[in-house]
């Protein structure tokens, strides 16, 4: 009905519209485009998140394939492939070596103990008297004896505060006897700490002792120990002077390819320039610039030549090793839990390390220089890429699956601890719950959710680290898988945070799926005579599965995406963690999807290769997000046919 | 009815002997006796006011009376459903069936439950097959295997006149029925548990009339098993199903007598002001 002003109506209709027109809109239409208008921005503004992620991600895959190109044709793949070799020798020597260490320090542990302990309560007891220390140190002789009979009085003094003892006593037991000789040791040595006292005397000759003792006794472990690191040898020496010329290759390759820019560069100076002089210097320095291709088929003939020398030292390695590995001291007769712990590690870490030599040497002889690199190999290098590795001096490493996997193992600690936590809080403030404790449960939990994420890292760090480390060194809690932890900043710490985070989103919404069953379900169940909980575990939660499993898809969307805690507390280590440890994975640091982006982002040069790559992880977040939501609409309507 | 047992009460023996001996004089015996029961959701106002009535076995009683009257609320006394509201409660007065004072401390709601089943206004059957929603009852009471259920299944659901109409998509949910079907399916389920009473709140409100009919066949088979109590709107319902039919009016019972007897010629005012439509 357009605004009729030139013909007037024949008659006003009793059915004629009330209020007036804007525009030819009523207040109803206005009422209508504006909620609309509101919903449409909030789509348009997800449309443009998304074609903002995509244009900056999409030239990934063809920048990497460029770089992969050159990290072929120049040799570096080549001379690559035998640093793993080497790398992953190192790895398993590194966990025989701490398997030795543990064995070695474990005797003389209990009067190194002691010895820290005096040293403690030594500076303690210096700190108390600090200023006649000073003064004792500047003073000439005459003042130094008037001094010092000041200082014992301020030493007596200070040990004979219960403070001065606080001392970390977990090796030993303070005896009184100790506590007393300790005392007397410390008078002795003087404000300097420097007239040596007997007792601290005949500690340190014992622990020397002791420690030769052991040394003598590990003599044939140490020398396994040796014999496997030597091993490794001749094949870092061949790795080393190959690297080299991998290196100048590389070199060449960039000069060659950046030779256009710096060319262009130069000529635009020389346009720009007045002075003749210099324009023509910088237009001869442009034409200088050589355009030609390195020759890769000639640079790369040292690596050809020297395949039947890496052969040798490979199979050398590994009939080496093998040897070695026969000699491994049987775990059993390790005095330490740790000592028996990395060498069963470095046991398995070698047998799967002479699998590794042997596929390598295969991989050695396969390579070409001039193997094409597809579009496909791009793609496969970034999603199944064990190694993110940036700014290095050799090579930029792409793979996301160190993050994802970081990623995903956090996500799904927190989910093991947060599921039956939230969805048992759910069912308990819905059913069982009196009045009053539902009013004071509910927005508990629903207040977790306001707890601003940084301070929840900045508690991880100060408080569940140490705590847990702490706890985890308990002797009755070593079978817990990962236990005893040596970092603070690991994926369980993490994990646990996240678990925090994702409580209340699970809760919630599993609280109203509980809640949404109607009554009349639950009525007839107790009609026929079941009990409070028959009703709950029979009815209640097979009716309000859907909405629950729904629940726990978006806490988990919620905590995958979740950046500030696994920044601070998840350790940032970039590995793809050892599974080797089995479930004791959860005690290891790693690094993740969403922490690389917040870390790397702001320094990294925009529109580089690595710059790229941090938009293709947050691709991958994004349509992880987009995949668990339409899972989770997908599980409501599906079952809420039934 | 053993769990109801409750020895402890002197009151008893005397109570019940008295019953006893009036049911023997008046022809069937009286299972729920209604002892000058007063009733408030919230502790002070009485929605149901001295009541007391007898309500004999096997026969189907009915309930009448204006909306709002308490004919739900008395119901539901019966089997304790009241107790889920948490402030609601008898002021006065005491409810005994088949002998035992249901309120007594040592009553467990869930064992009287079992002996006095529901069917509730609207059908509502669980979101299970029709299988598990007749299999439920027995399935809590621990019943596990797997002949015993069949059997019963198969039992309750020609009891309920459903079995010819199901017996070939048991494991198809119940919820795909039609509405006559699904209240069907829940007297079944009602009657798989072996009540001795069965209560019903206006059953048929939400059907249509065939539907109605076959419902109102079942209940007059049912007499024969069950002691049936039913809160009806329809005074054709009651005077087609019920034996006996007591009229309440804001919360007092106005009279309660064979459904003869009150349909033809009431004793009070009250009632015939209102079968004749009057009011309500
Ligand atoms: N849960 C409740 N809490 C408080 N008051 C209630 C509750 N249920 C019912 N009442 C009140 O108790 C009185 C009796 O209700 P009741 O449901 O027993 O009536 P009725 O006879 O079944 O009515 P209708 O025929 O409409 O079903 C009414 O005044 C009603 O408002
Ligand atoms: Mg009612």
């Amino acid at each position: 009905m357009p605004a009729s002003t030139s013909e007037k109506p024949v008659s006003v209709s009793r059915f004629q519209e009330k209020g007036f027109r804007f525009l030819g809109l009523t207040f109803q239409d206005v009422i209508r485009y504006f909620f609309g208008g509101n919903a449409s921005l909030a789509i348009v503004a997800l449309l443009l998140i998304c074609v903002f992620l995509i244009r900056e991600a999409w030239l990934f895959f063809p920048t990497h394939r460029h770089d992969l190109a050159i990290f072929r044709q120049t040799g570096v793949e080549y001379v690559d492939l035998m640093l793993q070799e080497g790398i992953a020798h190192k790895e398993a020597y590194t966990l025989l070596n701490q398997a030795y260490l543990a064995e070695l320090n474990e005797p003389s542990q209990s009067v190194a103990a002691i010895l820290l302990a005096h040293q403690q309560v030594a500076l303690e007891v210096s700190k108390a008297n600090q200023r006649t220390v000073d003064d004792w140190k500047k003073a000439d002789d005459a003042g130094k004896v008037a001094l010092r009979t000041r200082w014992v009085e301020g030493a007596e003094k200070a040990l004979d505060q219960n403070e001065t003892w606080n001392v970390e006593v977990a090796r030993f037991e303070w005896t009184g006897d100790l506590r007393q000789k300790m005392r007397q040791a410390v008078l002795e040595e003087g404000p300097g700490g420097d007239e040596k006292s007997p007792f601290i005397a005949e500690l340190e000759e014992r622990k020397a002792q002791i420690f030769a003792e052991t040394s003598e006794r590990l003599k044939p472990f140490n020398a396994i120990k040796l014999a496997f690191r030597n091993a490794g040898r001749p094949l870092d020496a061949l790795t080393d002077e190959l690297a080299k010329i991998a290196k100048e290759n590389r070199e060449l390759a960039s000069t060659f390819s950046s030779a256009p820019e710096r060319k262009e560069a130069l000529l635009e100076g020389a346009a720009m320039e007045t002075d003749p002089v210099i324009k023509a210097r910088k237009v001869a320095e442009a034409e200088a610039i050589v355009m030609v291709a390195p020759d890769y088929a000639s640079l790369t003939r040292p690596f050809y030549d020297s395949v039947p020398k890496h052969d040798a030292v490979n199979t050398a390695l590994r009939s080496d090793l093998a040897g070695i590995l026969a000699t491994f001291p049987e775990p059993g007769t390790l005095q330490t839990e740790l000592g028996r712990k990395n060498l069963r590690l470095a046991h398995k870490s070698t047998e799967q390390l002479l699998g590794k030599l042997k596929l390598a040497a295969a991989d050695v002889k396969a390579w070409r220089h001039d193997a094409k690199v597809g579009f496909g190999a791009a793609v496969t290098s970034f999603f199944f890429g064990k190694r993110w590795i940036t700014n290095s001096s050799w090579q930029d490493f792409y793979g996301v699956l160190p993050l994802f996997s970081g990623s995903l193992i956090i996500a799904l600690i927190a989910m093991v601890v947060a599921v039956p936590f939230s969805i048992a809080s759910a069912i308990y403030v819905n059913q069982l719950a009196s009045f009053k404790e539902q009013s004071f449960v509910k927005p508990t939990i629903e207040f977790i959710g306001a707890i601003p994420s940084v301070v929840l890292g900045f508690f991880g760090i100060m408080v569940l680290g140490t705590t847990l480390r702490d706890v985890s060194q308990l002797e009755w809690l070593s079978w817990v898988p990962g236990f005893p932890m040596q970092e603070r900043l690991t994926m369980l710490n993490a994990g646990l945070l996240l678990a925090f985070m994702a409580i209340p989103t699970i809760f919630t919404l599993a609280e109203d799926a509980i809640n949404n069953v109607p009554h009349a379900f639950t009525e007839s169940s107790f009609a026929l005579g079941a009990t409070k909980l028959q009703t709950v575990f029979r009815v209640i939660l097979p009716t309000a599965l859907s909405g629950i499993i729904a629940a726990i898809l978006l806490g988990f969307g919620r905590i995958i995406g979740e950046t500030m805690v696994v920044l601070l507390v998840a350790g940032n280590k970039i590995q793809i963690p050892d599974f080797n440890a089995g479930l004791g994975v959860i005690a290891q640091p790693a690094h993740t999807m969403t922490g690389i982006i917040a870390q790397e982002l702001g320094e990294v040069e925009r529109g580089s290769l690595h710059w790229r790559a941090l938009f293709m992880v947050g691709m991958v977040l994004f349509v992880i997000s987009l995949i668990i939501n339409y899972i989770a609409q997908w599980v409501v309507k599906r079952f809420h046919k039934v | 009815m053993k769990v109801l047992m409750n020895e402890t009460d002197p009151n008893q023996t005397e109570a019940g002997s008295q019953v006893n001996s009036e049911a023997n004089n008046a022809g069937p015996r009286s299972v729920i006796d209604v002892e000058q029961v007063s009733f408030a959701y919230d502790g002070k106002k009485e929605v149901l006011r001295d009541v007391s009535m007898k309500i004999r076995e096997r026969q189907v009683t009915a309930f009448i009376g204006p909306s709002g009257c308490g004919k739900t609320t008395l119901l539901r006394c019966f089997n304790r459903m009241n107790d889920l509201i948490p402030t609601a409660a008898l002021t006065k007065g005491r409810i005994r069936i088949l002998e035992s004072d249901i309120y007594a401390r040592e009553v467990d709601p869930i064992e009287l439950r079992k002996c006095v089943g529901m069917v509730f206004q609207k059908y509502n059957p669980f979101p299970k097959s029709i299988y598990e929603n007749v299999a439920y009852g027995l399935r809590i009471a621990g019943v596990q295997k797997k002949s015993v259920l069949d059997e019963t299944v198969e039992s309750s659901l020609r009891h309920a006149g459903l079995w010819e109409e199901v017996k070939d998509r048991l494991d198809s949910s119940g919820l795909g029925l039609s509405g006559g079907q699904q209240q069907r399916l829940c007297i079944a389920r009602t009657i798989a548990v072996k009540p001795e009473i069965i209560l019903m709140d206006e059953p048929c409100s939400a059907l249509d009339p065939i539907s109605t009919t076959r419902i109102e066949e079942l209940i007059t088979q049912l007499k024969k098993d069950f002691t049936i109590v039913i809160v009806t709107h329809s005074m054709q319902q009651a005077t087609r199903v019920s034996d006996r039919t007591a009229f309440f009016y804001l919360g007092n019972l106005i009279e309660m007598d064979d459904t003869t007897k009150i349909f033809t010629s009431p004793a009070e005012r009250q009632t015939e002001d209102y079968i004749s439509g009057k009011f309500g």
